[in-house]
């Protein structure tokens, strides 16, 4: 009983309500900015990755392998730190930025492998199929290969990005307000004194983002889905 | 391949070009502060007020500079301060200690507290000297104590726990080898979620805001924390005090910070400071 009506004292006060809805605008402009960067990035070094050995793709291939090695082998909240207190310690630095850079770097390294799985499930006979009716590579490449792999990269993208979105919840490891700092904030000694019922509540809020973007994304699936005969 | 090429090499400009205007013209004085701390600094909705953040803004006036408080993680202040890259100065109840006076330039002391001890009523063994009632470290043996990370309560519990007259520490600890257990925490909110959670049997933190937590959690209590001595009437406190930190060299901020604070610490006629006018204030209890 008690929880339920500190969870309607959560509601019911502005000065909480004011802390939640100012964390959760951090919380959404974070993660907007950096899925659109991580897109970006991992779509580009997906291409990198699976461009064919010429002298002019060594060096960057060697880059891209070693980014997502680094990427993936360290943990998040060691990458947001180094951003924060080493790259861009810089005074006044809008963290907005940090955070979305960090962010959108480490997403992007998950994404460039997601799209290299996509493009490489697609059969090698929809290629040659191309190639033999006398379409150059490039075009075989960007009408036959790529909107197939769209299709299968759609679902991992997706869970990527709600990791994304969860994952943003460390921000406020750096100082920034977001959703988890705003539970902190009303949970501290001279609110409420504990963090339970603010972490529940904030909880939702993650829960109805993440609710809203799967909701989105079943969606496009479906519409992509829509001429396959299964 | 071209369009790979400019995209990156645009990404890249973009970063330079928020770089350049974001290190340029900035001529406000930036403090890092931990908004956890209630009353000396905290959240009020989405502005950082209290105690600290009255005294840095008088400094401000007194220098004609704005002045913008930054929210961080406790331990990060003084490495912050340090550098003096990212910030001028730390307000954030922080006390003087050796180790910290080495990396920064603290201010004259403003404030005297004492640790406290928050636990569950009945799991601690008190002490009552002359109807004051206080917890003894040796009281501390065997639980497993939560404190938050770098903070005084911190240096201490450490040290009592792993100090042997042998080893780098040089003095004996009093818990030592009584497997008495150290957590780390964020917060000390979080620490005392900790107690309740049953995570951990105490909270070692600074008198105020042990109170402010107790206040609000029906289950919790808070004493003092004493160093016992040969006798009872020795027994004393653990006592500390605060100041404000600035980067090493930065003589024209600390003489400012210094000169406000002999101000606020001018007793009026009733016999209290400026600065204990403030803390009732932010505590809520009026003048």
């Amino acid at each position: 009983m008690d929880f339920i009506t500190k969870i309607i004292e959560l509601f019911s006060t502005e000065k909480y309500m004011s802390s939640i809805w100012k964390g959760l605008e951090t919380t959404l402009v974070i993660s907007v900015l950096a899925a659109l960067l991580g897109l970006v990035l991992g779509t580009i070094v997906a291409f990198v990755t699976i461009a064919n050995d010429t002298k002019w793709m060594k060096i960057p291939k060697i880059i891209c392998k070693i980014y997502i090695t680094v990427i993936r082998g360290t943990p998040m909240a060691l990458q947001l730190f180094i951003m924060a207190y080493v790259i861009f310690a810089i005074r006044g630095f809008p963290q907005v930025i940090t955070a979305t850079i960090a962010f959108g770097i480490n997403s992007g390294a998950y994404v460039a492998e997601s799209i290299r799985a996509g493009i490489l499930s697609v059969d090698i006979g929809q290629t040659e199929a191309g190639r033999a009716l006398g379409l150059p590579g490039r075009i075989t490449m960007l009408r036959i290969v790529i909107p197939q792999a769209i299709k299968n990269v759609i679902p991992a993208i997706g869970n990527e990005l709600i990791a994304l979105i969860k994952e943003t919840s460390i921000v406020s490891m750096i100082g920034m307000y977001d959703l988890t700092m705003a539970a902190k904030i009303i949970g501290s000694g001279n609110n409420m004194a504990s963090y339970i019922v603010p972490m529940a509540v904030v909880a939702m809020f993650y829960l109805a983002i993440v609710y809203i973007l799967t909701f989105g994304i079943k969606k496009i699936e479906r519409r992509l889905r829509a001429s396959d005969r299964r | 391949m071209k369009k790979i090429i400019s995209l990156a090499l645009a990404l890249v400009m973009l970063l330079g070009m928020v770089g350049v205007l974001a290190s340029c013209g900035d001529d406000a004085i930036i403090v890092h502060t931990n908004a956890f701390f209630a009353p000396f600094e905290y959240y009020d909705g989405d502005v950082i007020k209290g105690v600290d953040v009255e005294i840095m803004n008088l400094v401000g006036e007194k220098l004609g500079k704005e002045i913008k408080f930054e929210n961080v993680e406790f331990s990060a202040i003084i490495d912050n301060v340090k550098a003096g890259e990212v910030c001028d100065a730390g307000a954030a109840g922080i006390t003087i200690t050796d180790e910290r006076k080495e990396k920064v330039d603290f201010s004259i002391p403003y404030y005297t507290s004492v640790q406290y001890v928050i636990f569950k009523d009945g799991t601690v063994e008190t002490k009552t000297v002359d109807g004051v009632d206080y917890i003894v470290w040796e009281a501390l043996a065997g639980k497993t104590i939560g404190v938050q990370t770098d903070t005084t309560g911190w240096i201490y519990t450490d040290g009592e726990i792993n100090a042997t007259e042998d080893n780098d520490y040089g003095y004996a600890g009093v818990l030592y080898d009584t497997d008495t257990e150290l957590k780390n925490f964020d917060t000390a909110q979080l620490a005392a979620d900790g107690i309740i959670a049953n995570n951990n049997d105490v909270v070692i933190i600074d008198e105020l805001p042990a109170q402010y937590i107790v206040s609000k959690n029906s289950a919790l209590k808070c004493l003092p924390l004493y160093y016992s001595g040969e006798t009872d009437a020795e027994d004393a406190p653990v006592e500390e005090q605060y100041a404000i930190c600035v980067t090493k060299g930065n003589t024209e901020l600390l003489d400012a910070i210094n000169a406000v604070l002999t101000d606020l610490m001018k007793k009026d006629d009733a016999g209290k400071t400026e600065i204990e006018k403030m803390v009732m204030r932010h505590m809520g209890l009026g003048e």
